[in-house]
């Protein structure tokens, strides 16, 4: 089976907001905890130009993820297809994963007392479903693509990401952590 | 133990012996770098990691143009689903007026989830974030559970639960009471969306021979849809064909927040590579994506319209074959627009010429091109000279009934809206009679092309005066009456001082508060119907089925208006089951409803240019840009542009008190209108109402961004949180709608002045002003 990559193509995204209450949904996420969130940047000045820009924020699924090197308990890990997941069961609930992860996409379930976050519902992808997020979403920025297609679709945009996700637009040169910083 | 805080917003986040123990160890994995980030509490990582994705560096590259995949699936309108053993039922979300196809999973006789249906050809698995928290509106436990009688004053909140045999019978007394103290027209009917029963709701009150009103009729739906019916005899101005357009005028409209299916439309449209012009006073999600967005005065819609009508003609950019052979009255039309060329409408509507000349152009060049409507053009000062305007844009560039244009919904082999609704049962004597039926006859005449419909406005005057006669009943089914009208207020007080009022409803709303009967109604989950409907789409007919029993005594719309028909005696007009109305609907198609729950959406091919073969249904059988009909009614025959009647430059002495411009246009992708504020994943995603201001202005009146700010005009004042934001012109303010009590908008919104015609509320242009709240 062909490696699956989550692709998000800023130039896409309306802000429609069906990818957070998909996830609520999905994962059964109390109020507080919100593993999808769409960040809104401007609207704001650029060359003359007004802009305003909607970005898909969740777990990244790191190749070599913090959160996991951090975990005392082993409850993170990640999976051959490079789902990252967090075992409940095994959480302690000693929030190191949460101030690990520089995106700050690992959340706190206090009701729970454990952490979460986006595992790219990787029940549906087993079963030969999409993410929730993607197939809900309205725009068309949410993908979930063999790898081929996903660089078909990549080329000639500007790319940023992770092994297992991409942000691509024809608008913004991407970078995760600025210009200034290194890629991971 | 000393605490690490966050690097930004200066909250202590995090023990500063973790804090360090998490850097030393980055530093060793040579990740120094990242120690800006986790410096960071996780709230303001998540944000500044969004900030730096993108930076400041916009560079546009060229790559080939791709439509995003959707995975369809088989259409199966019951299944088991081994994952959540849970049953799934396709059925239409009836959470907005879309009716977007969606799958109910049911589980112990519980909905546990509502997802978007990958079968659908319309949505193709889709589903906005109100659709998807049905679950939440379905298992909330303040629905109304059983009928309920008043017990103590009006609006006291004191109740008795009774029985539905008892409330019917209390009704029934009741109305016949007042029919007879105070005549038949004493009692007037209410209705808001009607999401899946509009038509049936318009048939009970046909049939019954009762007036009726609805927030969505005067001051939406009505106007844009009348307007376009008068120039070309149908609904084209509500159906854009986005599969094969290339250019897409988005008027007053952001689908993103408020239509789905249009959404998806816009941006399969847009991946495909056709333009975008957005007119909005407000820089809107829809915007953003546009290649020329015209930020517009509030109000002035008709006033640009016609100068890019203006535009066209005089460049001569449009369809001289179209024009001659199905036009009538483009001579005088060509007349009418000289009087607005772009340096004067400039000067009117605060854009630019230069954008109003490009808009035209790049409209009637870009062929073909095809225009969304929102609900901000039925609510100026004259909202039929704006639609028809609008629609005299798509007729002469001959962009109707062409593929990729402005395109006839298909007759979908289901009885006719009007049909429906029988207004063949409607007497002179009704029309006559009917509240506002002689100063706005496209809305409460014999003259309006859809079932008339009361104006609500002078409504509440006559249950306050008894002028022109007595009104001492409303009947609101399904509408917050309350928050819903401009000036509430005098809504509410109109209210307190009926004899008798029903409300149906699922929650315990401001209106249900002041009823004397509160009924419960079924959720959209919990009923059944046969959706053929533009607004979902133009060449299917899609199932809508139930999924679950309805919640304890919560009866489902139909069979309230059923029982209450039979009882009043006209139960013969009515079907005896939403089944049995579902047999009535596809009669044409020679099938059952209960055969249609198998197959779940039926389909006609799509035809073009059908005025070809039959005309269009206007008088003349023509486009008609010169309207014979309103001038027999006494109106002018040609659209024209009217200042809204407040305004800096109708009342220059009021804006010198209230000098900024209101528009109560605000729209969020999670509420609907007056609902879904008590749905928790909703809720959290806007927690408050926001009042969009421009930061220039916020700073001359000492307003920082979030702050509380109290909203004032001269009827009264209301609250909500600043939001600054550049995409707002410095001298308008927009408010969101419909948000409660001292949240409420339409307190502050004068009803006094109307559009000609039709009567619709100006609550986008009117004059107010902004403090702080100490």
């Amino acid at each position: 089976m062909s490696r699956k990559i989550l692709v998000i193509d800023i130039d896409r995204c309306i802000r429609c907001l069906s990818c957070e209450i998909a996830c609520k949904q999905e994962n059964d996420l109390p109020i507080g905890v919100r593993w999808m969130r769409v960040i809104t940047i401007g609207p704001r000045k650029i060359k003359g130009e007004l802009h305003m820009d909607f970005i898909p924020v969740m777990c990244l699924h790191c190749d070599d993820p913090f959160c996991a090197h951090f975990c005392p308990t082993k409850a993170i890990s990640k999976r051959e297809d490079g789902i990252v997941i967090l075992d409940e069961t095994k959480c302690i609930g000693c929030r190191l994963c949460v101030y690990a992860c520089p995106y700050g996409v690992m959340h706190f379930n206090q009701e729970k007392n454990v952490a979460g976050k986006c595992n790219l519902c990787f029940s549906r992808v087993d079963y030969g479903l999409q993410p929730s997020c993607v197939q809900h979403c309205i725009g068309g920025a949410l993908q979930f693509l063999d790898v081929e297609r996903a660089e078909e679709i990549a080329r000639g945009r500007h790319r940023t990401g992770t092994e297992k996700v991409w942000y691509i637009s024809t608008k913004w040169e991407l970078s995760l952590f600025g210009k200034s910083c290194k890629k991971l | 133990m000393e605490e690490k805080v966050c690097s930004r917003c200066g909250k202590p986040f995090i023990s500063r012996s973790t804090f360090d123990r998490l850097l030393s160890e980055m530093k060793e994995e040579n990740l120094g770098f990242l120690e800006e980030m986790i410096s960071l509490c996780p709230q303001c990582r998540l944000e500044v990691y969004a900030q730096n994705l993108i930076g400041d560096r916009l560079r546009r590259v060229h790559a080939s143009p791709y439509v995003t995949e959707r995975r369809l699936e088989e259409m199966k309108t019951v299944k088991m689903d081994k994952r959540t053993g849970a049953t799934v039922y396709k059925t239409c979300c009836y959470i907005c007026n879309s009716g977007c196809d969606a799958l109910v999973y049911v589980k112990d006789g519980k909905v546990i989830k509502v997802e978007g249906d990958p079968s659908s050809p319309v949505t193709k698995g889709t589903l906005c974030p109100k659709g998807l928290a049905s679950k939440q509106l379905q298992n909330h436990p303040d629905r109304l559970k059983y009928p309920m009688m008043r017990v103590g004053e009006r609006g006291e909140g004191k109740w008795r639960r009774i029985s539905w045999e008892e409330a019917f019978n209390i009704i029934v007394q009741r109305f016949k009471e007042i029919e007879e103290k105070y005549g038949k027209h004493a009692i007037v009917l209410a209705t808001g969306t009607q999401r899946g029963f509009a038509r049936y709701f318009i048939r009970f009150a046909n049939a019954w021979g009762k007036q009726w009103i609805g927030p969505g009729i005067a001051q939406c739906f009505y106007p844009r849809v009348i307007a376009g019916m008068l120039v070309l005899g149908g609904y084209a101005m509500e159906c854009p064909d986005y599969e094969y357009t290339n250019c897409m005028l988005i008027w007053g409209a952001n689908p993103p927040a408020t239509w789905p299916i249009k959404a998806l439309g816009m941006m399969e449209a847009r991946a495909r590579g056709a333009k975008m012009i957005v007119i909005d006073p407000v820089f809107s999600e829809t915007a953003s994506k546009a290649d020329l967005w015209l930020q517009l005065r509030p109000g002035t819609d008709a006033a640009l319209a016609l100068s890019m009508l203006h535009v066209i003609i005089n460049e001569e950019l449009y369809d001289k074959d179209f024009v001659e052979k199905w036009c009538i009255g483009f001579e005088k039309l060509w007349e009418r627009v000289q009087h607005y060329p772009p340096e004067k409408v400039e000067d009117i509507t605060w854009v630019p010429r230069r954008q109003i000349i490009e808009a035209a152009e790049m409209y009637a060049t870009t062929k073909p091109a095809c225009i969304t409507l929102g609900v901000s053009v039925d609510q100026n000062a004259d909202t039929i000279s704006t639609g028809r305007a609008i629609a005299m844009l798509a007729a002469i560039t001959g962009n109707i009934d062409v593929p990729g244009g402005n395109i006839f919904p298909m007759n979908t082999r289901t009885p006719e809206r009007t049909e429906i609704e029988l207004k063949c049962l409607l007497c002179e004597e009704c029309h006559e009679r009917r509240i506002g039926s002689k100063e706005y006859p496209l809305l409460a005449g014999k003259a309006c092309p859809l079932s008339p419909s009361a104006h609500p406005p002078t409504v509440w005057k006559a249950i306050l005066t008894g002028k022109p006669y007595p009104v001492r009943a409303l009947y609101a089914h399904g509408t917050n009456i309350v928050l819903s009208y401009a000036n509430s207020e005098e809504v509410k007080k109109a209210l307190m001082s009926l004899d008798f009022l029903v409300v149906v409803d699922l929650f315990m709303t401001e209106t249900a508060e002041l009823a004397d009967i509160v009924l419960p109604a079924a959720t959209w989950m919990e009923r059944s119907s046969v959706v053929s409907s533009i607004q979902t789409s133009y060449r299917h007919v899609h199932l809508q089925q139930k999924t679950v029993e309805p919640l304890e005594e919560c009866k489902s719309d139909y069979e309230i208006l059923n029982e209450l028909a039979r009882r009043l005696g006209f139960g013969e007009y009515m079907f005896k089951s939403e089944e049995e109305f579902g047999d009535y609907m596809l009669k044409d198609w020679g099938i059952t409803f209960e055969e249609f729950k198998k197959l779940g959406i039926l389909s006609v091919p799509n035809i073009y240019k059908k005025y070809e073969k039959s005309g269009f249904k206007t008088p003349s059988g023509k486009v008609e840009l010169y309207s014979k009909f309103l001038e027999d009614l006494g109106f002018d025959p040609l659209p024209s542009y009217r200042e809204p009647d407040l305004s800096p430059v109708s009342t220059p002495e009021l804006a010198k008190e209230y000098p900024l411009i209101i528009t109560t246009g605000g729209r969020v992708p999670v509420f609907r209108h007056s609902e879904l504020r008590n749905i928790p994943w909703l809720r959290e995603v806007e927690p408050e109402p926001r009042v969009l201001i421009n930061p220039r202005t916020a700073s001359e009146l000492g307003i920082k961004d979030g702050d509380p700010i109290i909203v004032e005009t001269p009827l009264g004042s209301m609250e909500a949180k600043a939001h600054l934001t550049e995409g707002i012109h410095p001298k308008v303010v927009r408010v969101p709608s419909q948000w409660g009590g001292r949240h409420n908008v339409n307190r502050i919104m004068d009803n006094r002045y109307c559009a000609p015609m039709i009567g619709s509320t100006q609550l986008r242009c009117q004059l107010c002003r902004v403090r702080r709240k100490e």
